[in-house]
């Protein structure tokens, strides 16, 4: 499934610009360092962490997507380093599990 | 088998931990290492004549790579984390060379590593640094996409193994301890 639908199904609310690639999977951690030792590119990435390590960590295992979940929304530097490094930053108000759960629905294995 | 199992070298031996920061109480001397223990150590304790008081830490995690043609196992303990340019002030060469680079679809990380009990820096290899660079570049889907990883040219190690700045640093592998 492309971003853009998946966004529009789980009604996420894009901080950045939308860059539509098919996603590979899902990955949910809080843990930079789990991201980068077990995502993989192409994953889509759940988390409620905001702070500018979580797109490094993003960018250097070449996730797709984050969803910020809790309705968290990081500051605007680090809406554009996602946006520069073109990694789609999505927010929504449920947490991980309502995000997961919705994920399942919507098709995503 | 999976996907990763084609590429040349494979993350392996993924071990969490936290990066303990330290102070002396008399000289007021600074100095990092990861601890690999379920519970942090945070007791003072006296080494020679220098007394090391706990003063903060972060979650973080050590890897060795498995070097999938030779089978050899390479160890990376001297490797305190990844600092993405992104990350560093603007007003510093490495933002400046990043951006040049992220003009041609390259992302440039610096490689800090921990400091020895003298405060000088532990130096990587530039064989680890190509396997590092390798590692990470394999996995990449994205079209044109490339990771570039150096060594620490630019003396960022100081900085960021201090501690209190080592979030805002935004180092890659560490994140500030929850709860």
């Amino acid at each position: 499934m492309k971003l853009q639908l998946l966004g529009e199904k789980l009604q996420l609310k894009a901080l950045t610009k939308v860059f539509d690639r098919e996603i590979t999977g899902v990955y949910i951690s809080d843990m930079v360092s789990d991201v980068i030792a077990n995502a993989q590119a192409g994953n889509l990435l759940v988390t409620v962490q905001i702070h500018a390590n979580v797109i490094a960590a993003a960018n250097l295992v070449d996730i797709a997507a984050i969803i910020v979940t809790q309705g968290k929304l990081p500051t605007d530097d680090v809406v554009k380093m996602a946006e520069k490094a073109e990694i789609t930053l999505f927010s929504t108000a449920l947490d991980r599990w309502k995000v997961a759960t919705g994920l399942y629905e919507a098709g995503i294995r | 088998m999976t996907a990763e199992a084609h590429h040349r070298y494979e993350m392996v031996h993924v071990r969490p931990g936290y990066v303990i920061v330290e102070r002396d109480l008399f000289s007021r001397a600074v100095r990092s290492y990861f601890s690999a223990e379920p519970i942090p150590p945070k007791e003072e304790y006296r080494e020679g004549n220098r007394i090391w008081k706990y003063s903060g830490m972060a979650q973080s995690f050590q890897f060795d790579v498995r070097d999938n043609e030779t089978s050899e196992i390479v160890k990376f303990s001297e490797l305190l984390g990844l600092l993405y340019y992104g990350c560093a002030a603007k007003d510093t060469d490495i933002h400046r060379i990043g951006e040049i680079a992220h003009e041609n679809r390259i992302s440039i990380y610096v490689a800090i590593t921990y400091e020895a009990e003298d405060g000088s820096r532990i130096n990587i290899s530039e064989d680890k640094i190509r396997i590092l660079n390798r590692l990470f570049n394999d996995r990449l889907e994205s079209r044109d996409k490339k990771i570039l990883i150096l060594p620490d040219f630019f003396n960022l190690y100081k900085a960021v193994s201090y501690g209190e700045i080592m979030i805002d640093f935004g180092l890659t592998a560490m994140e500030e301890e929850v709860g």
